[in-house]
């Protein structure tokens, strides 16, 4: 029994790590790198008691509870506190990233390209490949946890003890192995790589997004939303070792119900069984574009739907946001009560500045990695009867980039209605003016623009290095996100287009960038094309 | 001979500094099946890839129907269908689907030869692909080829997953094809579906075209293995240009000789009072085994 299941899990452990230990390192140094520097760097940005005050108020504010998780603490208020309020969802987010890419790519992603057969084939166990991807996962993880253990403890910050290091470290690491055992379980009930990180990044989306909603509530609810964990570790303060246990008996029991599943079903399968498709195609299905809108149906559905909802969670809570002034009664009797109004419209509509930002960063997700089937289905072999026939390239290359750019701005600007649909219910009269929302889509669409040019110049140019085009959304998202909190210098946050946009909607949109923004944005295009249609077609 | 329907001179194609295609050269003719034979990693896929307009030639000429591969690939592929040999498609269509796509990327539409077509290679079109052999899904594209109504058919060892059963369909469309007076190009290992049903044929090896031209043509170049028994001392016969492979044991040898110089190698033979001679044709194996063997 042991021997049929697990033999030489060992062999493919150490195969796998000496295929993915550049990746991992990559992972690691982005994400201690992270967490040492920002914590060597929070003394000097909230030393001073004025600036402790301020940020606390900030970090109270039902924006800020929303995207980072409520600021329990309490008094007296140290850095570090400060620190672990602003970093720990944060994140969590991105070492749930980490875990979703390993468990995926070692999984499904060897299965997809074949090398599990091969693997399979060798007197190999059947839930070797499984256990050797899990293996790995708790190598990885245990790693980071103890490395952003050691740099915290490096960095020195005011307030810090070294209970919590080790609880920030370790809880994040389980944390990460509790998304990796979810994406495990994923990947053996979808049917191919890219269905199983469809699967878990929509599972981590609602997790994260629910838990927003229960933040801003009632942080008593937060319990349920098992992402909310994270939250509850209390760091630096009662150094809180409890959730930590909840995630250990939830990663077992996934990944006990993951090795059973995986046991059960084939290579190459899913859980669920394939339904009979057409026999014939349907009228619509005729050309490039309908081609590409049949391969990405249910993907770019999800992401309209997924947008606009996120939309609407945020806007839900503009009602609480624009509050802010009434929980200070005092100032409202001074100013007057349309004053108190025009107050709560701009802290509204400067919250509204950020949440555009990261709707525009997720909205350029599903264009990207439809521009990106241009070289991907290309290696795959997909497209070759295509260029048998009389389709020029021209053809396929603007019906890929037209389609991943509509539905990247598609996406974009339902996530704006969200927002302004449910903000208006929550926030009623006094909600600011549609109109005044859409200059947040007139101003961000264009930095949108140029990024999908930026990817498409890439995936024409330079086809094998097209995943570097990630670079600037993930780069832009993280530089705003966390950018503005850490005071990082104005030149650092204009590396990338999403910077180079002013504060709209609280400022009106200044016509004249949007328009060489979307100018540039449509040439880089432009040349991708001009470099696709004189270079060779990859193939495999 | 009419105007030829595929034209390729000296064509040439460099993967950075390896040459894949050093020198290639061959026409095809209307109403005839070209075989394109050669040794793995020689050149055919590479060569039927360029003639696609997938890949750019590096110098040398190639035209269809008289027009540039690469800059009218568009207009070219409107009168072509190709299978390759190794196919792949969207998992998540139907195979049904695929055939209907391909037949309406070319303006055509799924008609009452299609569906004989998915009939003859008994095909379940409504699956996923996902789910296909690959076999099955060479069967797609083969029927998406055959239904479509071109001038040039370039087939890219198109049965290597096909049973002999439907092998056999396919022959039988290639010689309608044929009788249909269209143009066939195909590249293939299997010898025996080459000798059955090309007209001319040409051998690439490492990126060079080294002979073209009928089968008999062929067989004429090729070498005849014999084995003679002689009242005389025969060694004298191994210093003959034409003799290769000499092996002598007593009064009898065995040597290959080049088939068109047959005449002169008997008419030194004679002399030497012949007892016992046995002669054997090349097979089309020991052909193309020389051929492939061959020193650059
Ligand atoms: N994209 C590429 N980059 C570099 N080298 C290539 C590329 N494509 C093909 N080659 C090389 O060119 C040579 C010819 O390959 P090709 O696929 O044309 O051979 P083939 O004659 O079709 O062989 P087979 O009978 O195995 O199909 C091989 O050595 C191959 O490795
Ligand atoms: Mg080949």
């Amino acid at each position: 029994m042991f021997s049929t299941h697990y033999a030489k899990t060992g062999q493919l452990l150490r195969l796998n790590l000496r295929r993915d230990w550049l990746k991992i390192v990559f992972w690691l140094i982005g994400l201690v790198g992270l967490m040492a520097g920002a914590a060597a760097k929070f003394d000097g940005l909230y030393g001073t008691k004025k600036a402790m005050a301020t940020i606390i108020t900030t970090l109270k504010t039902p924006a800020m509870v929303s995207l980072m998780g409520p600021f329990t603490a309490k008094p007296p208020y140290t850095v570090a506190i400060v620190y672990a309020a602003e970093m720990m969802t944060f994140m969590g987010l991105f070492v749930a990233m980490m875990n979703i890419y390993f468990a995926v790519h070692t999984t499904r992603g060897d299965e997809d390209s074949g090398v599990l057969e091969l693997i399979r084939a060798h007197s190999v166990g059947r839930s070797s490949a499984l256990t050797a991807a899990i293996l790995e996962l708790v190598i990885i993880n245990v790693i980071a946890g103890v490395l952003e253990a050691l740099g915290l403890q490096a960095s020195g910050m005011t307030g810090m003890n070294a209970g919590g290091n080790w609880l920030f470290g370790l809880g994040l690491a389980m944390f990460g192995l509790m998304f990796g055992a979810f994406s495990l379980l994923f990947a053996q009930i979808a049917d191919s790589s890219r269905g199983a990180t469809i699967l878990s990044y929509s599972w981590l989306g609602i997790l994260y997004v629910i838990r927003m909603g229960t933040d801003v509530k009632n942080p008593d609810y937060t319990w349920w939303t098992i992402y909310g964990w994270i939250e509850k570790l209390d760091i630096y303060g009662k150094n809180n070792w409890g959730p930590v246990g909840l995630m250990l008996l939830m990663t077992v029991i996934i990944g006990a119900l993951t090795i059973m599943v995986g046991a059960t079903r084939d290579v190459g399968a899913g859980l669920l069984p394939d339904r009979a498709g057409r026999k014939r195609a349907s009228l619509f299905l005729a050309g490039p574009l309908s081609l590409i809108a049949r391969l990405e149906r249910t993907s770019t559905i999800i992401w309209l739907v997924g947008l606009f909802f996120l939309g609407a969670t945020y806007g839900s809570i503009f009602g609480t946001a624009g509050d802010l002034l009434k929980s200070n009664p005092m100032m409202s009797k001074l100013i007057g009560t349309a004053a108190t109004d025009a107050a709560n419209r701009a802290i509204v509509l400067s919250f509204a500045n950020k949440l555009t930002i990261i709707f525009a960063v997720l909205a350029i997700i599903p264009g990207l990695i439809t521009m990106f089937r241009l070289n991907g289905d290309e290696r795959k072999g997909y497209f070759e009867q295509l260029h048998a026939r009389s389709v020029s390239r021209a053809h396929l290359f603007f019906a890929i980039a037209g389609f991943g750019l509509v539905v990247s701005l598609a996406t974009f600007f339902l996530a704006v209605c969200g927002m302004y649909v449910a903000g208006a219910a929550s926030m009623g009269d006094n909600m600011p003016s549609f109109a005044h929302f859409m200059r947040g889509f007139w101003g961000f669409a264009p930095a949108l623009i140029v990024t999908f040019g930026f990817g498409a110049l890439l995936s024409g140019l330079l086809p094998k290095l097209q995943t570097l085009a990630w670079i600037l959304p993930a780069y832009g998202f993280f530089s705003l996100y966390l950018g503005a909190l850490m005071n990082f210098p104005k030149w650092s946050t204009q590396l990338t287009p999403f910077g180079w946009v002013n504060t709209v909607p609280v400022k009106a949109v200044n016509w004249g960038t949007a328009g060489w923004m979307t100018a540039l944005g449509l040439i880089l295009v432009v040349v991708g094309y001009i470099a696709y249609q004189r270079r060779d077609l990859l193939e495999n | 001979m009419a105007q030829p329907v595929v034209q390729i001179q000296h064509l040439q194609k460099h993967f950075g500094k390896f040459q894949a295609l050093k020198d290639i050269t061959f026409d095809v003719y209307p109403g005839e099946v070209f075989g394109f034979i050669g040794p793995n990693g020689a050149g055919k896929s590479t060569t039927i890839r360029t003639l696609l307009g997938i890949l750019k030639k590096s110098s040398g000429q190639a035209t269809i129907f008289g027009q540039d591969v690469w800059s009218q690939a568009v207009a070219i592929h409107k009168r072509l269908a190709y299978v390759p040999g190794d196919v792949y498609l969207w998992p998540n269509l139907s195979g049904g689907e695929a055939i209907d796509l391909f037949l309406k990327l070319n303006g055509q539409k799924h008609s009452a030869k299609t569906d004989a077509l998915i009939k003859d290679f008994d095909l379940d079109v409504s699956k996923k692909n996902r789910t296909y052999s690959k076999g099955n899904r060479q069967k797609v594209a083969l029927i998406a080829a055959f239904s479509t109504d071109a001038d040039l058919y370039i087939f890219d060892e198109p049965t290597s997953g096909l049973d002999p059963l439907m092998e056999e369909v396919f022959q039988k469309h290639v010689l309608a094809l044929k009788a249909a007076g269209k143009s066939v190009l195909l590249s293939s290992h299997i010898l025996s579906e080459v000798e059955r049903m090309c007209d001319r044929i040409g051998i690439i090896r490492q990126g060079t075209i080294i002979e073209t031209g009928t089968l008999d043509d062929m067989r004429q170049l090729s070498r005849t293995q014999v084995t003679v028994t002689t009242v005389k001392d025969l060694s004298t016969i191994q210093q003959l240009p034409a003799v290769h492979s000499f092996n002598q044991t007593g009064n009898k040898a065995t040597f290959a000789v080049d088939s068109e110089n047959l005449a002169s190698v008997m008419t030194a033979l004679a002399p030497l009072e012949i007892k016992q001679l046995q002669s054997t044709p090349p097979t089309l194996e020991d052909l193309f085994l020389r051929y492939y063997n061959q020193e650059a």
